[in-house]
């Protein structure tokens, strides 16, 4: 093919965009609604996922140590606890500072009666150990028993099945809604590029008859496809982003209890705004482009 | 060339299209394809254009076997076809001259060549001046025009003419048949479908006429000016 032969097909399409007004703005506003709801369901979907996974790292098995333990038993379990694979975090919570805090956070009447008491501190040394992966925490717990100094072990089993069970059930509804919006969104972008094609089904016939290839003919429709697609994914891009950030800024504010019991904060949109681009972009060009191709493709039988 | 041998069509519905045709038109040939409603007369073209194929028999076209061709093969066999259509089939979206530069950009000519090419068949045609015009703004009969210049302007060895007279003023319909003769006479084969007797015996030459899917008649009438 000439070069000429390339820039007229390109020029073709870049030009139908605008010939076929009416259709090819009916094609962007689908799209862009539709890039708009699933990306915003994603998004909601990441950060629901982030705020369960910032309050699920925050769960610590307590390890209560022997009251006979030595510095020297302590620095080696240190290391060792640090050795399991599903452990983040370890920390070393002296009997001393424990009696200490504990003290500090009595009542002043509660201070004056335990002065009757024998001055001993009864609380044990311990470490507060954090786990990457809830759902093994009974197998880590296990692991931490068997060390010699270990008395015994606290960890909030129940509370980290109600997380897990809330993690899968937000990921099941987030995945259920995505993929049902996606399914919806596809309907509707194949119906209206089909439209949009079969609108101009005349024109592909002609070509035809003229002794168009296949390719000469899909070319510009696949150029064209993809502009719309691109232009409404900047659009919804730009609607997203003002409706992210609006959002962002309210539940923030509503969720700062949440942020008290570890969650995580949101997403900001800075932060994610490369892959959002990507992805609207991605997304945007590959429909548009295949939709109107996939659809022009029907009309060429002839 | 133009050929059938023995061809018939029948359609999926059951009705036979076609029954038996035998016709040869050789390269130059004018003729003229007759017939009422249903007699087979669309059928013929949509065989020639290969938009149907034969139920059995053979049709060679240009030196294509429409049997055998490929169907990737299909757009070649057309590019050495000109069509014109009773209800013009421009593509309302391009200029007049778009319209005709578009069958050389299909066979990937030089932009020089279509530069010169298509005012050349624009003033052929006498439409010289409507070159940036869009087909909804000119009248039945320049809008056939510009669909017989589109038709003959990559040299086609046979064009075809599907009651090319049938949308527009009886007047002008004499003017189109001219033409066609005026291409015919610089060796391109010609194959007009009517059911315009009176163009018929006012042209005179080969005339073909299709009865329930027979060829009933095809020899050599004399012209005159009484039907006009």
């Amino acid at each position: 093919m000439r070069v000429s032969s390339a820039g007229y097909l390109v020029k073709q399409g870049v030009t139908g965009v605008w010939k076929n007004r009416m259709m090819s703005f009916a094609s962007f506003c689908i799209m862009l609604v539709s890039l708009m709801l699933v990306g915003i369901s994603i998004l909601a979907g990441i950060n629901i996922s982030r705020i369960i996974s910032g309050i699920e790292a925050q769960n610590e098995i307590f390890v209560v140590l022997k009251p006979e333990v030595t510095q020297a038993d302590i620095d080696k379990l240190y290391v060792e606890f640090n050795n399991i694979s599903n452990v983040t975090d370890v920390t070393f919570y002296s009997k001393d500072q424990a009696w200490a805090d504990m003290i500090a956070d009595m009542t002043q009447q509660e201070r004056e009666a335990m002065q009757y008491g024998n001055g001993d501190n009864p609380l044990p040394d311990t470490f507060r150990v954090k786990i990457a992966d809830l759902e093994i925490m009974d197998i880590t717990s296990s692991q931490l028993t068997t060390f010699d100094m270990v008395e015994s072990i606290q960890s909030p089993e129940s509370f980290a099945t109600a997380l897990i069970s809330l993690r899968n059930v937000a990921a099941l509804i987030t995945s259920a809604v995505v993929i049902a919006l996606m399914i919806i969104c596809l309907v509707i972008i194949s119906n209206t590029t089909r439209t949009s094609v079969h609108a101009r089904r005349k024109e592909i016939n002609i070509m035809k008859y003229v002794g168009a290839t296949n390719s000469f003919i899909r070319i510009p429709f696949f150029i064209e496809g993809m502009l719309i697609g691109i232009l409404a994914a900047i659009g919804a891009l730009i609607l997203t982003r003002f409706a992210y950030i609006e959002l962002y800024n309210v539940i923030t504010e509503q969720l700062q209890g949440l942020q008290m019991m570890g969650s995580k904060p949101l997403y900001s949109f800075s932060s994610i705004s490369t892959y959002v681009t990507i992805a609207y972009l991605a997304a945007g060009t590959v429909i548009g482009a295949l939709g109107t191709t996939i659809s022009a493709g029907k009309y060429l039988k002839v | 060339m133009v050929e059938f041998k023995d061809v018939s069509v029948t359609y999926s519905s059951g009705v036979d299209a076609l029954d038996g045709i035998n016709l040869r038109i050789n390269d130059g040939d004018f003729a003229f394809i007759v017939g009422s409603n249903g007699a087979g007369k669309s059928t013929l073209i949509k065989l020639l254009l290969k938009e149907i194929d034969a139920t059995s028999g053979t049709v060679l076209v240009n030196g294509y076997n429409l049997r055998k061709i490929r169907r990737r093969k299909v757009s070649m066999l057309r590019r050495t076809i000109g069509v014109v259509f009773q209800d013009f089939r421009l593509i309302p979206t391009m200029t007049v001259y778009e319209n005709i530069a578009f069958v050389l950009r299909v066979i990937d000519a030089p932009k020089k060549y279509i530069k010169t090419r298509v005012p050349y068949v624009l003033e052929l045609v006498g439409l010289s001046d409507k070159m940036k015009t869009y087909p909804e703004q000119l009248s039945g009969g320049e809008q056939q025009r510009v669909a017989l210049a589109r038709a003959l302007v990559n040299d086609p060895k046979l064009i075809i003419a599907d009651e090319p007279t049938g949308n527009i003023d009886p007047e002008l319909s004499y003017d189109i048949v001219e033409l066609l003769k005026g291409i015919n006479e610089c060796g391109t084969t010609v194959l007009m479908v009517t059911h315009e007797h009176n163009l018929v015996r006012y042209f005179g030459g080969r005339v073909i006429s299709l009865e329930n899917g027979s060829i009933t008649f095809d020899e050599m009438v004399g012209g005159s000016d009484a039907g006009k």
